[in-house]
């Protein structure tokens, strides 16, 4: 996919305004040498935590089926925003101005006429080589400026990814942070009666279109896991006997053994250089961490207690690793150097803390907190402090990070079966995520670009 | 730029000059705010009133009736019987000559007169420019006298014929006319007998004048969604109003901030400003908030 920056033509810096500026910074100066004037000075501290109002014109097309892909683009595009609760998109029937021609500045009276911060305009047109070419631009509503443009020219079965990339240019834009949209998630599909429940891997664009089933269902598969590169995935399954950790190739579907293990294996984990699979090993009543060098297949063991250690996770620049233990004598959140060591307990409130989970930005954990009857998921930070539960119920579990760290998606059993949900770190916007039956153990993939 | 960074030069070494004569003179200094200087410079009800009060009086009898004066010069000697006229401005000369009578007539009159002369010629140039400030004008109107002198028609009449004068039966004067003042006005403005400059002015702004500055912006305000390192995104931004609430020039960001979110933040604090304008302020008050320096500062809502 080819992605290469659009730019408004924009006034350049003339001798003149060389020379307007030059003056105006030398009176800038002289003025400073007075005593300041009176200002009136005001914090303001409780602002506005609504959405921000985005308008999101359809697209211009080409002709026919060109025309539908713009306007699937647009809406592509109109649910991430909405999704992510930062963005209210405005009811395009509220719109005042008709945009025919992206390439020229919009009447922004107009779309400041009905509150729109931001607006998006775009143009969907295919090339004579038969590729997509898209494009567009955002616009700062009450500034009168371009603030991003991009084009971009790809296959037309691509078209969906596309919308998902131009969310995440906007998305980064407007918030400062880098997008989520252009992501997958992989999961494990549940369905049929209780007591035989068939339990199929399946992975899935964020917005939960396009599932794809990796596994047939005749093995019980829990805990998959995204490699750094998004092309591969490590989970477990119980097979004919012992639980075994496999790598699976999302592309090509091919799949192979980790390694063989005596005993029962865990939560395997890759490291952020996807060189490594970190993992718990069990031996008799206790586990150990592990790791296995992809490569050569080398095992290194991290922890020698008699207690149960399990659920390990990078940090992202793999120096760290968190983990569940519970050698305090109730299980609680452990922090250690990656290579072994000095293992310090970062968890202190009243219940158990479970399934640590490092946030892809490196400033917080995420776990699943047990008390009083009640599953509640929350983040601290990652010496422990600011612990805060973002979302509580009855059985909530298994946090995993949107690329950004700004988004955790969990699953949620409230008796009938399980399903995904995600909530932003603030705990502000929660939100079930479709799936074409029950779905549990979620794990997002990195940005695919 | 050259010529820039010259004229910078010249002008840094040209201030220091004065500075250092300031030194040498070694006059004691208060420092003072703006607040507070016009808050001094008010002046009190219970005041007493001196030369200084004279000046003001001629601004405010400038703008007044012109007809009155005419009146005035005629019928003071004559008035004594005549103090049944309805007219404020005619009321004040019959007061005049009240007390007059019961000691040397003469004397007084020619007392009284003589003061409004000497402002006469000053106020009517600051009149002018002050024009404009219809509001503060009033609220320093003090004394009768100099109302009905206005500008135009009778200035030298009446100064002519009193030159002499005793301070204290005027002040006696002055205390009857105030009252009276106020009923012939019906401004509730002229309670206030205050001693004060003509720059004076009691405005400030109030808290609920502020607390409504700060509603009108945090409606519009949508902070950045940072959740973890709310204190990296404080945005201070100056900017300057017009009287009818309009940003007058672009909303200027004060600070900096090394977080990658800070620019995102900055404009968020702009784009807050700019969506709310026009702001709703008291007018009167207009030297007060036309320069505004607002922090947007979002920890409150993140916790931290």
């Amino acid at each position: 996919m080819l992605k290469t920056p659009l730019h408004l033509p924009y006034p350049t810096l003339t001798r003149r305004r060389l020379l307007t500026i030059g003056a105006g910074s030398a009176l800038v100066a002289v003025t400073g040498l007075r005593p300041a004037e009176a200002v009136l000075k005001l914090d303001v501290t409780q602002g506005n935590v609504q959405p921000m109002p985005i308008a999101l014109p359809d697209f211009a097309g080409g002709t026919g089926p060109d025309s539908d892909v713009a306007r699937n683009v647009t809406g592509i595009i109109t649910n991430n925003l909405r999704r992510s609760g930062l963005f209210a998109p405005i009811d395009p029937a509220a719109y005042i101005e008709r945009i025919s021609n992206p390439d020229v500045a919009p009447k922004f009276p107009d779309w400041r006429a009905i509150n729109a911060q931001a607006l998006v305009t775009g143009r969907v047109t295919r090339q004579g080589d038969g590729r997509l070419r898209a494009e567009f631009r955002l616009w700062d509503v009450f500034a009168g400026q371009q603030q991003a443009g991009q084009q971009y020219f790809t296959t037309p079965d691509n078209w969906r990814r596309i919308g998902h990339i131009i969310s995440d240019a906007i998305y980064e834009r407007l918030t400062g942070e880098k997008g989520y949209f252009d992501s997958r998630i992989v999961f494990v599909d549940e369905s049929g009666p209780k007591d035989r429940r068939v339990k199929r891997l399946a992975i899935m664009d964020q917005d939960g279109a396009n599932v794809r089933y990796l596994t047939r269902g005749e093995d019980l598969v829990l805990t998959p896991r995204f490699s750094p590169s998004t092309q591969e995935i490590t989970y477990m399954s119980f097979g004919q006997g012992d639980p075994r950790v496999y790598l699976l190739n999302i592309e090509t579907n091919q799949r192979e053994i980790v390694g063989n293990f005596p005993g029962m294996t865990f939560s395997p984990r890759f490291s952020p250089d996807g060189q490594r699979v970190i993992m718990s090993l069990q031996q008799g009543s206790n586990s150990n961490l592990f790791t296995m060098d992809l490569r050569s297949r080398n095992t290194t063991r991290l922890t020698q207690s008699p207690a149960i250690d399990t659920a390990p996770s990078y940090s992202p620049d793999g120096t760290r690793i968190c983990f569940e233990s519970d050698r305090g004598g109730s299980q609680q959140i452990y922090v250690m150097p990656s290579t072994g060591g000095n293992a310090q307990r970062i968890s202190f409130g009243e219940g158990s803390y479970s399934t640590p989970v490092w946030s892809p930005r490196g400033d917080a954990i995420a776990f699943t907190k047990q008390g009083g009857g009640k599953f509640a998921i929350g983040i601290m930070r990652t010496d422990g402090s600011g612990e805060r539960i973002l979302t509580e119920g009855f059985h909530n579990e298994g946090p995993t990070f949107a690329p950004n760290g700004r988004v955790i998606m969990f699953f949620r059993d409230g008796g009938g079966g399980p399903s995904l949900f995600s909530v932003d770190i603030t705990g502000r916007n929660e939100q079930r995520i479709p799936t074409p039956s029950f779905a549990s153990d979620p794990a997002w993939s990195p940005l695919l670009s | 730029m050259a010529h820039a960074s010259a004229l910078l030069w010249a002008v840094l070494t040209f201030s220091a000059n004065p500075l250092q004569s300031a030194q040498s003179d070694s006059v004691p200094v208060d420092i003072i705010s703006t607040t507070e200087f016009t808050q001094m410079t008010q002046g009190s009800k219970t005041a007493k009133k001196q030369d200084t009060p004279k000046p003001l009086v001629d601004k405010q009898g400038e703008k007044k009736p012109a007809p009155d004066p005419v009146q005035k010069v005629t019928e003071k000697k004559e008035i004594e019987a005549t103090k049944s006229e309805p007219t404020p401005p005619t009321e004040q000369p019959e007061n005049k000559p009240e007390p007059k009578p019961e000691p040397p007539k003469p004397q007084p009159k020619a007392e009284a007169k003589p003061e409004p002369k000497k402002p006469e010629p000053k106020t009517d140039p600051i009149a002018e420019a002050l024009k404009k400030d219809d509001s503060k004008k009033k609220d320093e109107q003090k004394q009768a006298e100099a109302k009905p002198v206005p500008i135009p028609q009778k200035k030298p009449e009446p100064p002519k014929p009193q030159p002499k004068f005793d301070p204290s039966k005027i002040s006696a004067l002055l205390d009857k006319r105030d009252p009276q003042r106020h009923a012939a006005t019906g401004e509730t403005i002229n309670r206030t007998a205050s001693l004060g400059v003509p720059t004076g002015s009691a405005a400030t702004l109030s808290q609920s004048d502020i607390d409504a500055l700060r509603a009108q912006i945090q409606a519009c305000w949508n902070p950045p969604p940072g959740a973890l390192e709310a204190r990296e995104l404080i945005v201070d931004v100056r900017l300057q109003l017009n009287r009818d609430g309009s940003v007058s020039s672009e909303p200027q960001v004060m600070n900096r901030g090394n977080h990658p979110q800070f620019q995102v933040a900055a404009e968020a604090a702009r784009r807050a400003i700019r969506r709310c304008a026009p702001y709703k302020m008291p007018i009167a008050k207009y030297d007060l908030w036309s320069d505004v320096e607002v922090r947007f500062d979002p920890r409150e809502m993140y916790r931290g």
